[in-house]
């Protein structure tokens, strides 16, 4: 039962009337996921691909339950998002860049404050602070305020605080971006360590790269779309790159092919 | 509970360990007031002090000998000169100008026609010119005038036997005041501080209501909070308490600023705050808990509701002034109401029983429907804000 299954999932947004004006249209409403489903196991990293406004932060959101589906659900280790959103939290670690750490405190006082929002004693805090500050260094800059920290460093601590409570399920969107080329490394390289500690790990990007590098299956998320969905072992089966593959499925969806 | 106390404890934090939050949200209210209320009082105090102290300059033609001699009996502070070749445009300048206070013009004829004195169809009559916009002029006025009066009494009964006194006003030796002496010193206290009171609860929540959730909203750590498994009602309460404290603590300090710049505000007027006793003391604590609950159950839903900082304080200054008009209204009352349901009004409620507390006439129904109204009321904000958290359309509209 440890994995992630979202199933058939819709999500239509209403639009503003600035909103209207930005994307040009004159439709008051916007789906931004439709019939979308996918599994995603324990050991394996998911990697969901698509372009800028696809609908790949609307799923996360969505599995994260910081927004109710209109139809379909989401499965958590059996948990469904619609019905015990509690349970659900507890089991995952989100990271998104829109999830932002508070200005004024200090890595190490938001740390102690999650652990204890997740139920967390004051030992188990301090064993598991003291290994995530030292895999990702912070212990360096966990009394600087957040406000003072660099945009890798935030990022760090921001992971560590996701996964204060080591949960079985890890979502992260787009974890690399806006990061240096070694901070960038270091994330990556933990979302395998993660993966190999039989974590359900699921990764939004569209740096095509880190998904051929690290992800074990793949989502193309295409106008709210899930338009493929395999293994990335079978794709270098049937001999087709994932670089083709994704532009083929763009250049489809667009009517250019 | 164990939630509660995390968000409350963290929230609190956030304030107290912030020195430039703490000293504008806590301490600078109450510096500022007792600042401002002792320039005042000091200001009010130098302006009466500088006219008592004040040699009045009055120009004088014909200036009747007798009442000369008269004036010579009174300490008056007074340097007497002659008009002399001065114009009647000069006198005028020299009035608006401040060189003169007064212009007194005797007739020529005054002590004749005082001691042939023929009734009165034909009185002599005094001109006195003055500036009353001037307080210095305007108090020269008066002062003469009043010795004038005098004068006229005197001058009646000595001469022509004429005793204009028909009946006499507390000249026995009695005490004629008898009031409660606690009693008027609440009601100086009832007239001004639960005006004063509300406006400084009201401030203290908006000085950091909004940061604490639309802010959260606009810098995106609300999502933060939203993820994580706890319930949406515990972070509500855990938020409106942490906010009631410091809002508590901004209404102590600007208290204890106007309980120390009263002296100076009353130039001398004693306050004497031991009137009130414990239960008194208690009574006002419950009622601007309960107050200052209410208030912040407020100013957080709008703050929830707000996409920004800026929005959120723009959309609480309207029940802001709401509140400043009636705690205005409160200040010409002498009574408090005595038909208890208006005491389920919010906020009306608080003024109402805040002179009704100070002036020791408590009412025990309206404080129980004041303090059971404000339960309900700060139980219904919260809920609206619990409700509020779990709508994805409020939390993260932009």
């Amino acid at each position: 039962m440890k994995q992630l299954e979202v199933k058939q999932l819709k999500k239509t947004f209403s639009l503003s009337r600035k909103q209207r004006a930005i994307e040009k249209t004159n439709e008051t409403k916007k789906v931004a996921v439709n019939d979308l489903s996918f599994v995603a196991y324990p050991g394996e990293i998911y990697g969901l691909l698509g372009p800028n406004g696809a609908g790949k932060t609307t799923c996360l959101r969505a599995i994260s339950t910081l927004i109710k589906p209109d139809e379909g659900d989401v499965l958590v280790d059996g948990y469904s998002v619609r019905e015990d959103s509690y349970e659900v939290r507890k089991r995952i670690g989100f990271l998104t860049s829109e999830l932002k750490l508070e200005d004024h405190f200090s890595p190490n006082y938001l740390f102690d404050y999650f652990a204890k929002l997740h139920g967390l004693n004051e030992e188990e805090a301090e064993l598991r602070k003291n290994e995530l500050f030292a895999r990702f260094g912070i212990d360096d800059f966990r009394e600087v305020k957040v406000a003072d920290l660099s945009t890798g460093m935030k990022q760090k601590a921001s992971i560590a605080i996701s996964l204060v409570h080591d949960p079985d399920f890890i979502i992260f969107d787009e974890p690399t971006n806006g990061l240096d080329i070694l901070t960038a490394k270091s994330v990556t390289d933990y979302l395998v360590e993660l993966k190999n500690m039989g974590k359900t790990v699921i990764v939004s990007t569209h740096i095509l790269s880190v998904v051929e590098k690290i992800c074990d299956r793949v989502g193309i998320i295409i106008n709210g779309r899930m338009e493929w969905t395999d293994t990335l072992k079978n794709l270098h089966a049937s001999d087709e790159h994932l670089e083709e593959l994704f532009f083929r499925l763009i250049a489809e969806s667009e009517g250019v092919l | 509970m164990k939630n509660i106390l995390t968000v409350f404890r963290k929230e609190f934090y956030r304030v107290i360990s912030d020195r430039r939050l703490l000293f504008t949200a806590v301490l600078l209210p109450g510096l500022a007031i007792y600042l401002i209320y002792s320039l005042m009082g000091n200001i009010i105090g130098g302006q009466m002090e500088e006219v008592e102290t004040h040699e009045m300059i009055v120009y004088t033609e014909n200036m009747s000998a007798d009442f000369e001699a008269f004036l010579a009996t009174k300490d008056l502070n007074v340097k007497y000169k002659e008009r002399n070749d001065l114009t009647f445009e000069e006198i005028e300048a020299m009035i608006l100008e401040g060189d003169m206070d007064l212009f007194m013009s005797f007739p020529s004829d005054f002590d004749e026609r005082l001691d042939n004195y023929e009734g009165a169809t034909s009185l002599p009559n005094v001109d006195m010119f003055y500036n009353p916009s001037k307080q210095f002029s305007n108090n020269t006025y008066y002062q003469f005038q009043s010795q004038l009066s005098l004068y006229s009494q005197e001058i009646g009964l000595d001469r022509h036997g004429l005793d204009y006194y028909v009946f006499t006003i507390n000249q026995a030796d009695e005490t004629y005041e008898i009031f409660d002496e606690q009693k008027a010193t609440g009601q100086g206290l009832a007239s001004l501080l639960p005006m004063l009171i509300v406006m400084f609860l009201f401030s203290g929540a908006m000085s950091i209501g909004p940061d604490s959730i639309a802010g959260e909203k606009e810098r995106g750590t609300i999502a933060t909070l939203l993820v994580t498994p706890i319930k949406r009602s515990d972070i509500a309460i855990g938020k409106v308490l942490s906010l009631s404290l410091v809002s508590l603590m901004s209404a102590t300090s600007s208290f204890i600023g106007i309980m120390f710049s009263l002296p100076n505000l009353m130039q001398g007027e004693d306050i004497d705050l031991s009137i009130y006793g414990v239960f008194e003391f208690f009574m006002l604590f419950s009622i601007l808990l309960a107050t200052v609950l209410v208030i912040v159950g407020l100013i957080s839903i709008v703050s929830a509701y707000a996409k920004t900082i800026k929005e959120a304080s723009m959309l609480i200054l309207p029940f802001y002034f709401g509140a400043v008009i009636l705690g205005v209204s409160s200040m010409f009352s002498d009574d408090t109401q005595a038909n208890v349901l208006f005491y389920v009004i919010p906020l009306y409620n608080t003024i109402q029983m805040l002179i009704g507390i100070l002036t020791f006439e408590i009412n025990t129904a309206a404080y129980l429907v004041t303090m059971i109204s404000s339960l309900v009321y700060v139980s219904i904000f919260v809920y609206i804000l619990n409700r509020m958290f779990q709508s994805e359309k409020i939390m993260f509209s932009k």
